[in-house]
């Protein structure tokens, strides 16, 4: 944290040590951001430099001034249509829409911000080519700075795509999570209205129980279930899928290929096919069902008190005790299959000397397997296991496709809030957006996810890679 | 004896297990052949068999059935974003498991963060976004959801490249390779087995995927869906009962290009890599 600070601090320092002992040209860099390498005469560098400059400006005035003068409001013409009986045709007025005023601002600042950045590193850029000339050394180039690109400077070649990709596919949706800040539900839908920023209010009405307002008690009970699932369903699918991978690749394993295929033909059908089958296999009146009811299976669990004595089925996924157990199982069917399938890769790289040596040393299977395997498992798959469990409190596909339009919630408080027992967070929100169209309390609800993600895989993160741990098996 | 005992036990547990993970995919591929269109609740196997299913899906596209169309689409969509995630996950974990820079661990704990956003939230935004950029309804579109964010996956497959021993790389450096030459002909086909990891995930990733595809393709016309959109509408309400044997036939026909991949690709899992590559 302290590393970080200093580093913040010096990039600023260093920017005013360039602005203050530059001499003219790194100076007019600060007007005209080519200046400092036309004075060193690299002239492509300037171009574009120049170049980027002016696209700069252009987008602001544009583009992000007209969004950004209606950010404080989110906009005030209300959306008017008038209808012409002469020409039979309505005008539509020139009406703000809140949301994509929203949206634009969101861009233009981001834009700004990255533009200031780049605008900084400019300047220093600038200074270091006058230092550089000042002791006599070589200045690159421009051929010589593109080679620089696939050696010394490789990292940013490689970046630059991804970044990009990423800036728009999970930065720019993360700040459109502002909309928790505003009243934009279903009386505030833009076109035909404007919504506003309300403050915290949405964050107070999330932890309030009232007669009215129910999200306190649904959002305790939907968070509790989302972290028993992910620690279930996690721990379950990994430790199943290391053991099936060891069994099948064992020596006495007959025919390792084969099996693995077997199981593998069960994730080979995508998760949408077999999870909406699965549903209709396990249906109330499915087949299951069907052959429970024939052998009298249903009949004992009603006697040993399992199922409610008033069901001739036994409520598979309608009953949300029955359910959260029937999800957490058909989840074990399809998550080992892959676990297996990543651990069977890792377990064929494990260092073959390593074990060799141990077993020289007189180590016996047990002693190998918890002493050099698990910790090379761990070390591999470790930061994936993290992404499981986080993955796991955002399992849409399995909770949803398992119980929408199938589980229906016997319980008043969580129906006012829209919410099931058997939701997890993600559940919850996608139905509050899809259905009810309540942004504001679906965004909330995402700000509160990616809190307590980011929490787990930090502490968790932390501790696995922490050190050096990196350069250990290499 | 006791060793044989043992033997035998070790791959009863097996097929037990494969029948349990079998079943459902059984009763996928039998019903596909049903004469009986919606769902059978009490015999397991079909009363009568045909091959109706299957000529519906390719032989008889109606507004509801597109099957040749749609499959078309997801490939093309698949391929491309395959291609695509898999150079950008590439370029993203060499980056972190072999280059050194100043802010290396300061971005990766940052995309870490950022791959805990959850899609299925910032899909809203995303759509707005593509809506925008007038890519909603295209393939294009499809294939930008799809890739474009992948760099942030990096994590197994840069666990993968930490293994590889180091020396090899500064083998090459101090031969006078450059960078992006090391990157290319030392780490990339020392990674295979990471790879294939990688293609067959983002393979998968446009044909199990039906939230995205739903609410991007919203046209309703079905000759722009995937074949996911298509067979899940297939089990709507009010199609259930006419549909659900034709949407076991479509089950079947899409798992074959994922097994086939598969199955050529499987080799690359058994080949244990590093341990050759370092020794002596």
């Amino acid at each position: 944290m302290k590393n970080a600070l200093n580093a913040v601090g010096k990039y600023f320092k260093d920017f005013g040590t360039a602005l203050a002992k530059g001499d003219i040209g790194v100076k007019l860099s600060a007007v005209l951001m080519g200046a400092g390498y036309f004075a060193r005469k690299q002239v492509i560098n300037g171009i574009i430099m120049c170049l980027v400059e002016v696209l700069f400006a252009v987008l602001c005035i544009g583009y992000a001034a007209p969004n950004l003068a209606k950010f404080g409001t989110l906009g005030t013409v209300q959306f008017e249509q008038v209808f012409d009986p002469l020409t039979m045709t309505s005008t539509v007025n020139d009406y703000d829409n809140s949301f994509l005023i929203l949206l634009n601002s969101i861009i233009s600042l981001f834009i700004i911000f990255v533009f200031i950045l780049f605008y900084i590193s400019n300047m220093k850029a600038v200074y270091r080519l006058q230092l550089k000339k000042e002791n006599g050394e070589h200045i690159n180039t421009f051929p010589e700075d593109l080679r620089m690109m696939f050696n010394e400077k490789f990292h940013i070649t490689l970046l630059t795509l991804p970044a990009i990709g990423i800036i728009i596919m999970n930065i720019l949706p993360i700040l459109v999570f502002a909309v928790a800040f505003t009243n934009y539900d279903q009386q505030h839908m833009p076109p035909n209205a404007l919504f506003t920023w309300v403050g915290w209010t949405n964050f107070k009405n999330l932890f309030t129980s009232s007669v009215t307002v129910t999200f306190g008690y649904s959002f305790k009970k939907v968070l509790v279930w989302t972290l028993e699932w992910a620690v279930f369903a996690t721990f379950t699918t990994y430790i199943g899928g290391i053991l099936m991978a060891k069994f099948i690749n064992d020596k006495r394993t007959k025919l390792p290929k084969l099996w693995r295929t077997l199981f593998i033909i069960a994730i080979a059908v995508p998760q949408f096919v077999t999870l909406l089958l699965v549903r209709s296999f396990f249906a109330d009146n499915g087949i299951v069902n069907t052959f429970c009811n024939s052998i009298g299976f249903t009949g004992f669990l009603k006697n040993i008190g399992l199922v409610p004595s008033n069901l001739s089925y036994i409520p598979f996924l309608t009953n949300p005790g029955w359910a959260k157990v029937m999800i957490i199982l058909i989840n074990i069917w399809i998550g080992i299959p892959y676990q297996m399938l990543v651990a069977t890769g890792v377990l064929m790289n494990i260092p073959e000397d390593q074990i060799e040596s141990a077993r020289i040393d007189g180590a016996n299977p047990l002693q190998i397997f918890i002493k050099i395997t698990m910790p090379y498992v761990l070390f591999v798959t470790g930061p994936s296991l993290i992404t499981d469990f986080v993955k796991n409190i955002n399992n849409f596909n399995v909770i949803y496709l398992l119980t929408q339009d199938v589980f229906v919630t016997s319980d008043q408080l969580l129906a006012n809030s829209n919410a099931k027992e058997i939701d997890l967070l993600v559940t919850w929100l996608f139905r509050l957006t899809n259905e009810y169209y309540n942004y504001k309390m679906a965004s909330v609800i995402g700000i509160i996810v990616f809190i307590i993600c980011a929490a787990f895989t930090l502490v968790t993160f932390t501790r696995t890679i922490k050190g050096d741990k990196e350069e250990e098996f290499q | 004896m006791k060793k044989t005992i043992k033997f035998v036990i070790r791959h009863l547990v097996l097929l037990f297990l494969s029948i349990v993970w079998l079943i459902p995919i059984l009763w996928l591929f039998v019903t596909s052949f049903s004469g009986y269109k919606g769902i059978n609740t009490s015999h397991f196997f079909p009363e009568t068999w045909t091959l109706d299913n299957y000529a519906q899906l390719f032989l008889r596209s109606d507004s509801i059935v597109q099957y040749p169309r749609w499959f078309w689409n997801t490939f093309v969509i698949a391929s491309f974003s395959c291609l695509i995630s898999t150079i950008l996950v590439l370029m993203v974990a060499y980056t972190m498991s072999k280059l050194r820079f100043t802010g290396r661990k300061g971005l990766m704990s940052f995309a870490i963060i950022l791959n805990m956003f959850p899609g299925v939230l910032s899909m809203i935004a995303i759509y707005f976004i593509l809506k925008t950029m007038g890519l909603t309804n295209s393939h294009l579109g499809m294939i930008i959801v799809y890739s474009a964010g992948a760099g942030l996956g990096y994590l197994i497959c840069k666990g993968f490249m930490d293994t590889i021993s180091i020396s090899l790389s500064e083998a090459a450096r101090l031969e006078g390779a450059s960078e992006a030459k090391i990157f290319w002909s030392v780490i990339i086909p020392l990674s295979k087995p990471i790879i294939v990891y990688t293609v067959i995930n983002a393979f998968l990733a446009p044909w199990a995927d039906f939230v995205f595809a739903k609410l991007m393709l919203n046209s309703g016309v079905a000759t722009d869906w995937t074949v996911a959109i298509g067979l899940f509408n297939m089990l709507g309400k009010s199609m259930i009962n006419k549909y659900f044997s034709v949407f076991c036939a479509g089950g079947v026909i899409i798992a074959i290009p994922i097994s086939a991949l598969f199955v050529i690709m499987q080799k690359f899992y058994v080949e244990g890599i590093t341990g050759g590559s370092v020794k002596g």
